[in-house]
C-alpha cells in the first residue's frame, strides 16, 4: 500500500514565541553579537521532535494529543502552510485542508461572492464552484441570506458556510483540524455524515479533533502525540485509552493531593469514597466497586434516599445506582453511619471515573446534599481486552454478548420440521 | 439526570454504533487512482527562493490572483459613496492644491504648460504608485487569517493589490486626457508611447510592494516607516517640479534610479510637449525596474517560508 502521507523525521522549532518583532530587536541582537555581549538566547519552542509515521492511501487516521502537543503544527506542515525545521513530509495526491474553517470569509462581500472566492482559493476551478454552488449553499443552510454581506451573518452561519465550501472539495487527501466543532448538534451530525461519505469514496483522511466521540467514529486508527513526539500509533481504542490514561493521571494526581471530600447540607455531612476489593480507590475491570458513604447526621431519625452515579466526565452518567428509582425504602439515619453501594463485576474499562451523588429527603422534595461530584476512583486493567466488544469513548464498558445466526439451512430444517408436524 | 433505563438503551445503541463504525472502515473502497497519476508534494525545510517551480505554481494560481484583485476592487467600491469617482477626485484635488500653493503662490516653473495640467501628470502617477504600494505592503498582514489556514503562493496577495490599483489608474488617466483636451493639448503620435510609461510605474510599484509586504510580516515597523518614506518620495520625485530642475550632470542617472522620475517626465513629454519620452532614460528605468522586481521577488520567496510562523 503506498503511503498517502508520510512524515519522515520531522522536527519543528520556533525561535521564541510568535511575537511581533521590531527592527530594534534584531538590531540589538546584531549589536550584542558585535560587542561580544551575549544575550541569553530564547529557548526555542519545540513543536515537533523527530515525528515519523505513514498513512496508507484510503485510510483514515486520527491525531490525538493535548493542547500544544503539535497536532495542528503537523497538519500545517502537511498542507504547506508552514515548513519543517528538519525532516520531510511527503503527500501523494491533491490536498485539501480544513483548518479552522470559516473565518477567511470577507465581511463586505456577499455569501455568494465569498463562495466563489473561497472555492477558488481552496482549489476548486471556476466550473467546479459553479456546479456545486447550490449544493454548498444548501448544506450550509444559508439559502435565504446568500446574497447578503457576510458581516450580517451570524457567527454560526459563517462557520457553516466555510465548512460547507471546504467539505465539497473532494481532494485525494483531506487534512481536518477541529473543523467539525462548528454549528449545532444537527449540523455536526450532518458534517460527520459528510466526512463518512468522503471516507467511503476512498479518500485518505488525517483528522485532528478534541471531540473524541467523532474521532472514534471516523478513524479506526490513531496516532498519539505528546509534547511533539509520537508516543503511540495503532488501533484507535488503544491510542485513546493511552491518551485518556495520561489525562486521568494528571487529574487524579491533582485530586489526591488533597481536595475537599466532605460535603454537607442541612443536618447531614457525608464523605464518599469509591473503593475496590482491597480498600484502595482503584480496582480492575470486573471487580466489585464499593461506593462507601460515611455520614454524620445531627438529627438522627431522618429518612433519606441515596443516589449515586458514575461517569467518565461526559455530561450524563454511565450508570446510576439509585434508591429512589429502584423503589427501595428510605434509610433511617443514625447519628453516625456508613451507607455502601456495591456494584459487583464493574464493567468499566481502565480510566478515572467520577462518582456523583445526592442525598434526598424522604418526602421527595429537596436535597440534603445536592447532585454534585463527590469523589473519583480509578479502574486499572492487568491484561488487554479484545477490541470487539467495547468502545473507548461512547460506552466504555465491556458488554459480553453472543450472536446467533439464522441462515437458510436452519430455516429450511425448521420449516421441514414444522411441516412434518403439521402433516399427519 | 437520566434514568437507568434510558442509559441502558443508550449503551446498547452505542455498542451498535461502534460496530457500525467498524463495519464502515472495513467496507470495500473504490480503488484509488493509479499511483502515477497523483501529484506528489514534498514539504521540506531549507531556504526558499525563486525557481521555475515557484513561477509555475504562481501561474497555476492565476485565477486566485484574479479573484483576490476582483475582491479588493469590489470591496473598495461597495463601501465608498463616490465609488469610482474617488479615483478621479484624488489626483485632481492634489493637483489643484499644488497648483494653488506651488504654481501660483510659489511660482514653481511648469515647463511652459498650465501648472494644473503639469501637476496632474505627476499626481496621476504618484496616486497610483503610493496607493498600490501601501495597499500591497499591508496585504499579507490584512489577510493573516488566510495565511494561517490555506496554501497558495503568498505573492498572490501583494500582486492582487497592484492589479486592483490599475482599476483606479484607468479613470485617472482618462481624467488626465480630458483635462489635456480642455486645455487644448491634442493627442498626437507620441501618445503611442504611453504603455511604456505605464509599464515603468507598474513594475516599480510591483517591486516596491512585493518587497515591503514581505518585510512587513517580519518587522511591523514597516507600517510606520512607509508613510514617512512615501512623503519623502513625493518630494524626491518630480511630481510638483520639473525633472529639468535636477542638475544636468546627474539628471539622467537620477531619472533611472528613481523610475518615477523617468515615468513622470515621460508622461509630461507626451502630453504637454508632444515629444517622445527620453529613449535611454526610459528603457534604462524599465530595465532597472525589471531587475528590482526580480530582486524583490527573490527576497519575498526567501521570506515566505516563515510567514505563517510570524504573522
Amino acid at each position: 500500500m503506498t503511503a498517502a502521507i508520510s512524515f519522515d523525521g520531522v522536527t519543528k522549532h520556533y525561535r521564541g514565541t510568535r511575537e511581533y518583532r521590531a527592527l530594534r530587536d534584531d538590531l540589538a541582537g546584531v549589536v550584542g553579537r558585535i560587542s561580544g555581549k551575549k544575550r541569553s538566547p530564547r529557548s526555542p519552542v519545540r513543536a515537533l521532535e523527530e515525528v515519523s509515521f505513514e498513512i496508507p492511501e484510503g485510510q483514515s487516521f486520527a491525531l490525538i494529543g493535548a493542547n500544544g502537543a503539535g497536532k495542528t503544527t503537523a497538519l500545517r506542515i502537511a498542507s504547506r502552510i508552514t515548513y519543517p525545521t528538519t525532516g520531510r513530509v511527503r503527500v501523494r495526491g491533491r490536498v485539501g485542508a480544513l483548518i479552522e474553517v470559516g473565518t477567511g470569509l470577507h465581511p463586505e462581500l456577499s455569501g455568494r461572492e465569498n463562495v466563489r472566492l473561497h472555492g477558488r482559493i481552496l482549489g476548486l476551478s471556476r466550473r467546479d464552484v459553479q456546479a456545486r454552488f447550490d449544493q454548498i449553499v444548501e448544506f450550509a443552510e444559508v439559502q435565504a441570506a446568500i446574497d447578503r454581506p457576510v458581516k450580517q451573518f451570524s457567527s454560526g452561519m459563517q462557520l457553516r458556510l466555510g465548512f460547507s465550501i471546504a467539505a465539497h472539495l473532494e481532494p485525494d487527501v483531506l487534512l481536518v483540524d477541529e473543523a467539525l466543532a462548528v454549528g449545532d448538534a444537527g449540523f455536526q451530525a450532518k458534517s460527520v455524515t459528510r466526512m463518512l461519505e468522503l471516507l467511503r469514496e476512498g479518500r485518505t483522511i488525517l483528522f485532528v479533533s478534541h471531540n473524541l466521540y467523532a474521532v472514534e467514529m471516523l478513524c479506526p486508527q490513531g496516532i498519539y502525540l505528546r509534547k511533539g513526539q509520537v508516543v503511540l500509533e495503532g488501533p484507535i481504542q488503544q491510542v485513546l485509552r493511552t491518551y485518556l490514561d495520561d489525562v486521568d493521571s494528571a487529574v487524579l494526581n491533582a485530586h489526591e493531593r488533597g481536595s475537599d471530600s466532605v460535603f454537607s447540607g442541612g443536618p447531614l455531612a457525608i464523605e464518599v469514597r469509591g473503593e475496590g476489593p482491597d480498600g484502595r480507590s482503584s480496582l480492575r475491570t470486573g471487580e466489585t466497586l464499593t461506593i462507601r458513604c460515611d455520614y454524620e447526621c445531627l438529627q438522627p431519625g431522618l429518612r433519606a434516599f441515596f443516589h449515586f452515579g458514575v461517569t467518565d466526565g461526559r455530561a450524563g452518567n454511565i450508570f446510576l445506582a439509585s434508591q429512589v428509582v429502584d423503589g427501595d425504602e428510605p434509610l433511617e439515619l443514625a447519628r453516625r453511619g456508613t451507607v455502601t453501594c456495591a456494584v459487583p463485576a464493574l464493567p468499566l474499562l481502565p480510566r478515572v471515573y467520577e462518582i456523583w451523588g445526592e442525598v434526598r429527603v424522604e418526602s421527595g422534595w429537596g436535597n440534603f446534599i445536592d447532585w454534585q461530584q463527590l469523589t473519583r476512583f480509578r479502574v486499572e486493567s492487568a491484561e488487554e481486552i479484545s477490541s470487539v466488544s467495547h468502545s473507548a469513548m461512547d460506552a466504555p464498558v465491556v458488554v459480553p454478548f453472543v450472536f446467533s445466526h439464522r441462515n437458510d439451512a436452519t430455516q429450511i430444517a425448521e420449516a421441514r420440521q414444522v411441516s412434518e408436524e403439521v402433516t399427519p | 439526570m437520566r434514568s437507568q433505563q434510558a442509559r441502558e438503551d443508550a449503551v446498547s445503541v452505542d455498542v451498535a454504533g461502534g460496530e457500525a463504525a467498524a463495519r464502515i472502515s472495513t467496507a470495500p473502497r473504490s480503488a484509488p487512482a493509479e499511483v502515477s497519476e497523483k501529484p506528489i508534494l514534498d514539504v521540506e525545510g531549507g531556504p526558499g527562493g525563486i525557481s521555475r517551480d515557484a513561477l509555475r505554481e504562481l501561474w497555476a494560481f492565476r485565477e486566485v490572483l484574479w479573484a483576490f484583485a476582483v475582491r479588493q476592487v469590489t470591496v473598495k467600491y461597495k463601501q465608498a459613496a463616490i465609488g469610482v469617482g474617488w479615483a478621479v477626485v484624488q489626483p485632481i484635488a492634489a493637483a489643484g492644491i499644488f497648483a494653488l500653493f506651488l504654481g501660483r503662490f510659489a511660482n514653481v516653473a511648469s515647463e511652459g504648460a498650465p501648472y494644473l495640467l503639469f501637476a496632474l501628470c505627476g499626481t496621476v502617477i504618484w496616486t497610483y504608485f503610493s496607493g498600490s504600494a501601501a495597499s500591497a505592503a499591508e496585504s499579507l498582514v490584512t489577510d493573516s487569517a488566510l495565511l494561517r489556514k490555506v496554501f497558495f503562493p503568498r505573492e498572490v496577495l501583494p500582486l492582487a493589490a497592484i492589479l486592483a490599483g490599475l482599476v483606479d489608474f484607468a479613470p485617472a488617466l482618462a481624467t488626465l486626457i480630458v483635462a489635456a483636451l480642455l486645455y487644448g493639448f491634442v493627442p498626437g503620435l507620441t501618445w503611442l508611447a504611453l504603455p511604456l510609461v505605464l509599464a515603468i510605474v507598474v513594475l516599480f510599484a510591483t517591486a516596491f510592494g512585493l518587497g515591503l509586504s514581505g518585510l512587513n510580516v517580519y518587522y511591523r515597523d514597516v507600517r510606520y516607516v512607509l508613510p514617512f518614506v512615501l512623503q519623502l518620495g513625493l518630494f524626491a520625485s518630480p511630481v510638483v517640479y520639473s525633472l529639468a530642475s535636477v542638475p544636468a550632470g546627474s539628471r539622467d542617472l537620477y531619472a533611472v534610479l528613481n523610475p518615477l522620475g523617468a515615468a513622470i517626465d515621460g508622461l509630461r513629454r507626451i502630453v504637454l510637449h508632444n515629444e517622445w519620452p527620453h529613449l535611454w532614460v526610459s528603457f534604462g528605468a524599465l530595465g532597472w525596474c525589471a531587475a528590482l522586481v526580480v530582486g524583490s521577488y527573490a527576497l519575498f520567496k526567501r521570506l515566505e517560508r516563515g510567514f505563517a510562523d510570524r504573522i
